[in-house]
């Protein structure tokens, strides 16, 4: 960690009673990594009666009354923190009407970057802690967040599950790509990079900076002694703001990668409501990789063939990627065209990102959809149907990891 | 001596007053205690793990909320003993072991289930409510068996059915 | 982190009373020979020890000042800081703000216990307010909209 690390960045947790659930431990653990500190917000005990009428939202649980009252407290700066984490318990209706109300409410009347988040008794410290670091870098690096040039000779890498992206820029132009399936972490960074270095022509040693995201950014960030390490929310809103070429005002940034999606609300850049799926990988590349092999097509062509399809021609459910999986079999049995079980595949997978993560962030537009699976066409097309809004997907779309890494590290290169 | 549950689980006035007049309360503090003060365990900061929602699943089924489960853990074996039960109704706002509504519904639904006498006053707003709430609960506390001997369990039994026959 | 013997326990002393300080009190357990650890807050005390030092002390305070002197059991020892509002971030525990608002009631229960030793019990007993039958809101409602 570097110097402007340094210094514990203040979270207020706002939460029925992550205590009481065997989870607390992990929440703190996850804090102490990234050199975060939970505190609790001190509230007016009187509030407590009236909190439910003036937020006109009232509940019978006294803790969630008091997580209204403690979001008070941040928004009228009662008490001084740097971020929030809301979270209830998972399956918890009343519960999750408070979190969401609590997440919009701080929203609308603070800067404060906030994350909401459902336990379980089994939410362990490794699901929160890239949750955590993108929430403290946001704190911590929002100068080098600012950035909209890409300045020098930088590169980034973006190690993710199932694919690994590399990219060279100059002089704020991308001149080296490299796109691999990940085998082996490592291996696949190097060959990545070096595709995109032969590409852009430049030697390892004429590289200024690296910037490295994604699942295998640490193993690789060492690697490659990176001068960047950074979680893959704040690189990816920055990475998709640039290239859709939306830096200033609000935007809203869906990534579907090869694992798991992520639904981020940027504000000029900066992320400031977030959330990342992954309870199954059936809205993910994953669940595209499938669906394309079993209709014996590359899934580079899944796309083309989704947008001559009619999704409403088969029942598709792709919450599990298992059960998906099955509706596709039984579809094609009954005797379903290939371009409607693609187009069904894709609007599947945008229906239980809206059902799961839009949910969570409110959406603005322009909404800018990046990912590998970006590039499927029926995705777009499904997502803008649904939403009834014009959806963005800008050129590069699947290098979006790669090139957030690049530009946030030309931060490095005028020191 | 009787074992009285009291709802709320961690309050002064009612643990204070089933003491004062020669019974056992069951609080959520002594629960706590058995907690913290295990000095094998470090999960602060009240030493809840992920292993107590599950020990919870004998009072909730899986899908209740982790939140639930955890606090039946510390509550549930607190209406296993139960001899006598005291509900206040409306009380002052609740916070933490008794700050999940559902959890409260849960436990006194369970208590309630229980074949002991128990006792639902509300919550006193004023002078006037504070004296007939303290005369209800001393009433009460006064009908419950002093000794904890098996004929005394019986015939206390015995007298709730009557009791309940009243009603 | 505190660490605790089997047998210890802890009580809260919450002192409503006219007659004693919860500094008379603090210094009454000072002054004896009892080994436990004391600890006044704003409401009283927190006391600390082997349970039959405890129970014993707890009972003389108890007597300065009977029906204004209230007592339960506390499941964190004094000051531990797995609770402690320096430790654990601001903001207080969260059975603090419940205690509060009991604090605010002890005068009255207070008084309450007092007239129930002097058998001045009066038993008032107010009529209950239940909700109406459906049938006699239909007449009260008739019988406003004929007016």
């Amino acid at each position: 960690m570097s110097a402007e690390d340094s210094g514990v960045v203040k979270i207020a947790l706002v939460s029925c009673g992550s205590e009481y659930a065997g989870v607390q431990p992990e929440f703190d653990e996850a804090a102490a990594k990234v050199n975060a500190k939970f505190v609790f917000p001190e509230i007016d005990v009187a509030s407590i009666d009236t909190i439910g009428k003036e937020f006109g939202l009232e509940v019978a649980s006294g803790d969630l009354r008091l997580m209204m009252a403690r979001a008070k407290a941040v928004v009228e700066g009662t008490t001084n923190v740097d971020g929030v984490f809301i979270t209830t318990c998972f399956r918890c209706a009343e519960g999750a009407i408070v979190r969401n109300e609590v997440r919009r409410y701080i929203h609308r009347h603070s800067n404060i970057p906030v994350i909401s988040y459902s336990f379980t008794e089994s939410t362990t410290a490794g699901t929160l802690l890239t949750r955590l670091e993108a929430l403290t870098t946001i704190v911590r690096r929002r100068h080098l967040l600012t950035r909209e040039i890409q300045k020098g000779i930088t590169a980034g890498i973006d190690s993710g599950s199932t694919t690994t992206k590399a990219v060279v820029m100059k002089d704020n132009k991308i001149i080296g790509k490299g796109w691999v399936p990940t085998t082996k972490v490592l291996e696949s960074a190097e060959e990545a990079y070096s595709q995109a270095l032969k590409e852009a022509g430049i030697s390892r040693e004429e590289v200024q900076a690296l910037g490295t995201t994604g699942y295998g950014r640490f193993l690789i960030g060492n690697h490659f002694k990176a001068q960047l390490i950074q979680e893959e929310i704040t690189v990816n809103s920055k990475g998709a703001v640039y290239l859709a070429d939306r830096q200033k005002g609000p935007a809203t940034v869906i990534d579907i990668g090869g694992m798991d999606n992520k639904a981020i609300s940027v504000e000029d850049g900066i992320p400031g409501m977030f959330t990342m799926g992954g309870i199954c990988a059936g809205a993910s590349g994953r669940f595209f990789e499938m669906i394309s092999k079993r209709l014996g097509v590359d899934i580079t062509e899944l796309g083309a063939l989704a947008v001559k399809g009619m999704h409403e021609n088969v029942s598709m459910n792709s919450y599990c990627i298992v059960f998906g999986i099955q509706s596709l079999v039984n579809s094609l049995a009954r005797g379903a065209t290939p371009e409607d079980v693609a187009a069904a595949a894709c609007y599947s997978v945008v229906e239980q990102i809206y059902e799961q993560q839009l949910q969570e962030v409110d959406v603005k537009e322009p909404l800018i959809l990046v990912g590998g699976s970006s590039l499927i066409e029926g995705v777009p097309k499904a997502l803008g149907k649904l939403l009834k809004i014009d959806v963005l997907v800008p050129e590069n779309s699947h290098l979006i990891g790669a090139v957030g890494a690049a530009l946030l590290a030309s931060g490095y290169v005028e020191e | 001596m009787a074992k009285v549950f009291i709802y709320p689980i961690n309050s002064l006035i009612l643990s204070d007053l089933v003491e004062r007049f020669g019974h056992k309360p069951l609080t959520m503090m002594s629960q706590i205690r058995e907690k913290v003060t295990n000095i094998s365990l470090d999960s602060p900061p009240i030493n809840i793990t992920s292993e107590d929602p599950k020990m919870g699943l004998k009072y909730a089924a899986i899908e209740v909320p982790a939140g639930v489960r955890g606090r039946m853990s510390l509550i549930g074996p607190l209406i296993e003993q139960t001899e006598a039960a005291i509900i206040v109704e409306n009380p002052p706002t609740n916070f933490g072991c008794v700050g999940c509504n559902r959890t409260n519904e849960l436990m006194k639904y369970l208590i309630r289930s229980k074949n002991v006498p128990i006792l639902e006053v509300k919550y006193p707003e004023s002078d006037e409510e504070a004296r007939d709430f303290v005369n209800k609960i001393a009433e009460f506390l006064k009908s419950l068996p002093k000794e904890e001997s098996e004929e005394g369990k019986e015939a206390h039994e015995e007298k709730s059915a009557e009791e309940e026959d009243k009603k | 982190m505190t660490e605790t013997k089997k047998e210890e326990i802890t009580k809260y002393i919450v002192i409503s009373s006219d007659k004693v300080l919860p500094a008379d009190a603090a210094m009454k357990i000072y002054e004896s020979e009892f080994p436990v650890t004391v600890k006044e807050t704003c409401f009283g005390l927190i006391v600390t020890g082997p349970k039959e030092e405890v129970d014993a002390v707890v009972e003389d305070i108890r007597q300065m000042d009977k029906n204004h002197i209230f007592v339960k059991d506390r499941g964190f020892p004094a000051g531990d800081e797995r609770r402690c509002r320096a430790s654990r971030g601001g903001g207080p525990r969260p059975g603090f703000h419940f205690l509060r608002e009991e604090v605010e009631m002890l005068p009255a229960i207070g008084a309450a216990l007092d007239e129930l030793e002097a058998d001045e019990c009066l038993k008032t007993k107010s009529k209950e307010k239940c909700r109406l039958k459906v049938s006699e809101l239909e007449k009260i409602i008739e019988s406003e909209l004929s007016r």
